[in-house]
């Protein structure tokens, strides 16, 4: 069985006795003071009623320390005055008295006890009705415990139900404990802040999390406008707003959740996120919010935010980075190449590549604005080549980018026009198959592309035009084939620059100067291009005019100096060697304008650079000295002459260039055709030189005790032969007479030869020489027909040879007439000319 | 180097000198004999060519020579012809006998002097 609480507590049941006791005392008091039975004893009564008052005090002071027991003790010892009272009033209605203590009993105390304070309360009575013994005492004793017995009973199930209905209070009041303090558990220990508000905005409770979000503790908030504690002033009328439209609402639970911006006690603020209810607790309006600090939820979404962001960026950029390659890799192909058919043939193959085209050709504007197709890429989709031509046509009429999905031509076209100048230059157009769709960023790319590729293809297309002139007229300006020249044997080479950027300025010369010389000339004009060009043209036909007048080298060179400074501007300069060979007296003379030294190979001798006779290039002073050199040139013996690209390498110094040169003139052979070859294939590297390289070999026929010469059939080739056989002739021992006189027969013969051949005959007539013992031997063999010496002056001429030599023979044939001319050298020694 | 010929021209009151240099040949030898032709008035007394610094000389050159005697002649002119002897043209006036055309002097002092 359940315990059941008592009802009251011991200091309540004390003082109640004690009060029980005073009342019992003052009414039995007060039934002494009104008349009553004689035999009544009063005065044992007074006793009792004192007794019982001074019970009472002891109670009444001593209520809050008595023990149950006590109580029980108390009462019994009220029972006991009961009982004596009523044994000293006799048969009175005293026995009434006991109710009290019944009723305090069963009113007091726990039913069990109760009882045993009626058993003891039937035994007292018992007690007294035996000792006073009157009549029908059962009826008494029934009377006198029977019905406070039955009220008791009735008392103590009333308690007991008391009792009862207060544990269970006191179970829900325990629940209700248990329940709430878990709540305010969640609430503290929630990360949300917990706030309650009343109508007014007044805060009315405020968890710990609520005290650590805004640093306030629940004392200080507590009962302060909430606008007032946290919300930052310019939000705190849309606060108002809020709470208003949530107390108003016809919703009993309306809840809003909104984002607000709160503030700390420090004045930092954040944002939160708010969840308010509308809460009705027994007719009273409250507003209940959680309140979430949501900055890092913020930064959070901040954050992915920004990394949407960042990634959306770098696809842009990306996107773009594809495009500007694209567009990279196609301005490549346009600056990478110099002439203009390189850059269209790969310009067009990159199109196709960049823009994973199926095909792509490009227009250009020509002469007469006609469109021409100039280059297209293979892979071309459908049945034969892929040109475009039709919709090219139509970009260049729109001058902007077109892009057709349906072509007639190919199935999806796109077109950019090249424009330069604010002209359109050309179209390139990109082709795709069904499988693939050209996009937007392609046109995109072809037309951000185009804009760069136009110039450069504008600017090849110039470059290509002056080149073609520069080139043409250099070509001009070099011999087209070297002179023939008696007794001298000249090979010349001419390289351009490996990468064909312009034509440069090199040039070189070979004529015959008077007095049966030759003239070499090796030039190098600054600059390139036409410029350049067009000033070798000047210079060349100069130096031919002087040089033809006879004029010595260093006269020839100062009329070119003037020339250049008089004529160029004031950027042009120009190096130049005039070396004039004089093979008859074997010497050479030059003259050197700032130009790399020529070399001279003397037989069996190293070779030697002519450093002697250099002076300032041609246009650097208004009237330089130029000095003119002379040096020995024994038969035999050579001269190359060259522009320093042959000799120049980027990063090495000159002479290392120069060095190679003589050893590989030192190991060439001697013939000029094989000797520029050779020097060529040692100095010149496997893909050309950066700079454009001429060289020029002029070589002495050795001599021997024969010699065989063609000279051209005309009068300025007699010069050369007397020039060719006086050499040989002083070679072979013979002294001034002698060889003047052979000369002179010779001249006659030569002069006849030439006039067999014609006026407008150009075949060669043919000289050759040999000792027979001490006889020289020369023969003059024409192409022509003999004609029969009239008087006069070729008469004459016959009569010279006969008197100037021992024998002279003609023998006229149908095919030409050979002259035989024979005479003896006094004092010259048949053995030292060796053999025959 | 120097052209093929050179010639020069001097008047010494009524005697016209012509000095020749270089080598005479078939090339020279037409223009050259204009030349000195046209530089001899028809009031000069008398022609003087000074072969002494030529170096070569040939038949085409003794035929102009031989043109010019003739020409002279023609117009009571006097030529004379200087040679240095040992030298080419020297040898060769004397082979062809140029002498019996007009007299060859060693110097152009003796040959001016025989003018006067």
């Amino acid at each position: 069985m359940r315990e059941l609480p008592e009802l009251f507590s011991l200091g309540v049941k004390a003082r109640s006795l004690a009060y029980l006791f005073v009342a019992g005392a003052c009414l039995g008091l007060l039934t002494l003071i009104l008349p009553h039975d004689e035999g009544v004893q009063d005065l044992q009564l007074y006793v009792l009623a004192a007794i019982a008052i001074a019970i009472a005090s002891l109670i009444y002071v001593q209520a809050e320390r008595v023990s149950e027991w006590q109580l029980h003790l108390v009462l019994a010892a009220g029972t006991t005055i009961l009982s004596f009272a009523n044994y000293y009033t006799g048969t009175s209605l005293y026995p009434l008295l006991y109710t009290w203590t019944a009723l305090y009993a069963f009113y007091f105390f726990a039913l069990r006890v109760a009882l045993a304070h009626m058993v003891y309360i039937g035994l007292g009575y018992g007690v007294v009705l035996a000792i006073q013994d009157p009549d029908s005492p059962a009826i008494r004793w029934l009377l006198a415990v029977g019905t406070p017995l039955i009220a008791g009973l009735l008392i103590s199930r009333m308690t007991d139900r008391l009792r009862a209905q207060q544990l269970e209070a006191a179970e829900s009041a325990r629940e209700l404990r248990q329940s709430e303090a878990r709540t305010r558990l969640v609430l503290d220990n929630s990360p949300d802040a917990f706030i309650t508000l009343d109508r007014d905005g007044i805060i009315r409770s405020w968890n710990v999390a609520a005290e650590r979000m805004f640093g306030w503790s629940a004392a200080e908030a507590i009962g302060k406008p909430f606008r007032a504690l946290v919300t930052p002033p310019e939000f705190r009328d849309r606060h108002d707003e809020r709470r208003a439209a949530l107390v108003d609402s016809e919703d009993p639970v309306a809840t809003q959740t909104f984002e607000v911006e709160l503030q700390r006690r420090d004045g930092t603020r954040f944002p939160a996120e708010s969840t308010v209810s509308k809460v009705d607790v027994r007719g009273e309006v409250l507003a209940a919010g959680f309140i979430r600090d949501v900055t890092d939820r913020l930064r959070r979404q901040e954050e992915r935010e920004a990394l949407m962001r960042e990634q959306a960026a770098r696809e842009e950029a990306e996107r773009v980075a594809e495009l500007v390659s694209g567009m990279q890799l196609l301005v490549d192909a346009a600056l990478a190449h110099r002439t203009l058919d390189d850059i269209l043939s790969d310009l067009v193959t990159r199109v196709r590549g960049v823009l994973q085209a199926d095909a792509a050709s490009i227009h250009l504007v020509e002469e007469g604005d006609r469109l021409v197709l100039r280059a297209a890429s293979d892979g071309n989709p459908g049945s034969g080549p892929f040109t475009g031509e039709r919709f090219a046509e139509r970009v260049a009429a729109a001058r902007e980018p077109l892009h057709d999905r349906e072509s007639e031509e190919a199935n999806e076209l796109i077109g950019v026009p090249l424009l330069a100048g604010g002209e359109v230059r050309g179209v390139v157009v990109a082709c795709a198959a069904r499988s693939r769709r050209l996009s937007a960023d392609d046109l995109t790319l072809l037309r951000l592309a185009a804009d760069r590729v136009a110039l450069a293809i504008d600017h090849a297309r110039v470059y290509e035009r002056e080149h073609r002139i520069a080139e043409t007229l250099q070509r001009s300006l070099l011999p087209e084939r070297l002179p023939h020249l008696p007794g001298l044997d000249v090979a010349a080479r001419y390289i351009p620059a490996a990468d064909e950027a312009e034509v440069g300025g090199d040039w070189y010369d070979v004529l015959p100067v008077p007095g049966g010389g030759v003239g070499l000339v090796m030039g190098d004009v600054a600059g390139k291009g036409l410029a350049a060009a067009s000033m070798v043209g000047r210079l060349r036909s100069a130096l031919r005019a002087y040089a033809l007048e006879g004029h010595a080298p260093a006269r020839v060179v100062e009329q070119l100096n003037r020339l250049i400074w008089t004529e160029a501007d004031e950027s042009q300069m120009a190096t130049l060697i005039y070396l004039v060979v004089d093979p008859a007296e074997g010497e050479v003379r030059w003259v050197n304008a700032g130009h790399p030294p020529p070399l001279l190979v003397n037989g069996a001798e190293s070779p030697q650079y002519l450093e002697g006779g250099s002076s300032v290039p041609l246009g650097v002073l208004p009237f330089p000295e130029f000095e003119e050199v002379a040096v020995r040139l024994d038969p035999g013996g050579a001269v190359v002459l060259y522009t320093d690209g042959l000799v120049e390498r980027a990063g090495e110094h000159m002479d290392a260039g120069l060095g190679r040169l003589v050893t590989a003139v030192k190991e060439a052979p001697s013939a000029p055709e094989e000797l520029c070859d050779h020097v060529l294939h040692a100095l010149v590297p496997h893909g050309g030189t950066p700079d454009d390289v001429a060289l020029l070999t002029l070589r002495t026929i050795p001599m021997t005790d024969r010699f065989r010469v063609e000279f051209a059939a005309a009068p300025e080739a007699l010069a050369s032969m007397r020039a060719v056989l006086r050499r040989w002739l002083r070679h072979i021992g013979g002294d001034d007479q002698q060889i003047a006189e052979i000369v002179t027969a010779c001249g006659e013969a030569a002069t006849n030869a030439i006039e067999h051949s014609g006026a407008g005959g150009r075949a060669p007539f043919e000289v050759g020489g040999r000792m027979e013992d001490r006889d020289v031997v020369i023969t003059i063999r024409d192409y022509g027909a003999w004609r029969e010496p009239r008087m006069g002056d070729h008469g004459r001429g016959l009569s010279l040879m006969r008197a100037l030599m021992d024998t002279v023979e003609v023998s006229p044939t149908p095919e030409g007439t050979t002259v035989r001319l024979r005479r003896t050298l006094q004092g010259v020694d048949s053995d030292a000319n060796g053999g025959p | 180097m120097t052209d093929l010929v050179e010639l020069e021209i001097e008047e010494r009151g009524e005697v016209v000198v012509a000095r020749l240099s270089g080598e005479l040949d078939i090339a020279g030898a037409p223009g050259i004999g204009e030349r000195i032709h046209d530089a001899v008035p028809t009031s000069a007394r008398a022609l003087v060519i000074d072969f002494s610094s030529l170096d070569f000389i040939d038949s085409s050159g003794i035929a102009m020579l031989f043109g010019l005697a003739r020409k002279l002649g023609s117009r009571r002119q006097e030529l004379r012809v200087v040679a240095t002897s040992g030298r080419p043209v020297a040898r060769v006036l004397d082979i062809v006998e140029f002498d019996r055309a007009a007299p060859v002097h060693e110097t152009l002092d003796e040959a001016l002097a025989e003018t006067a």
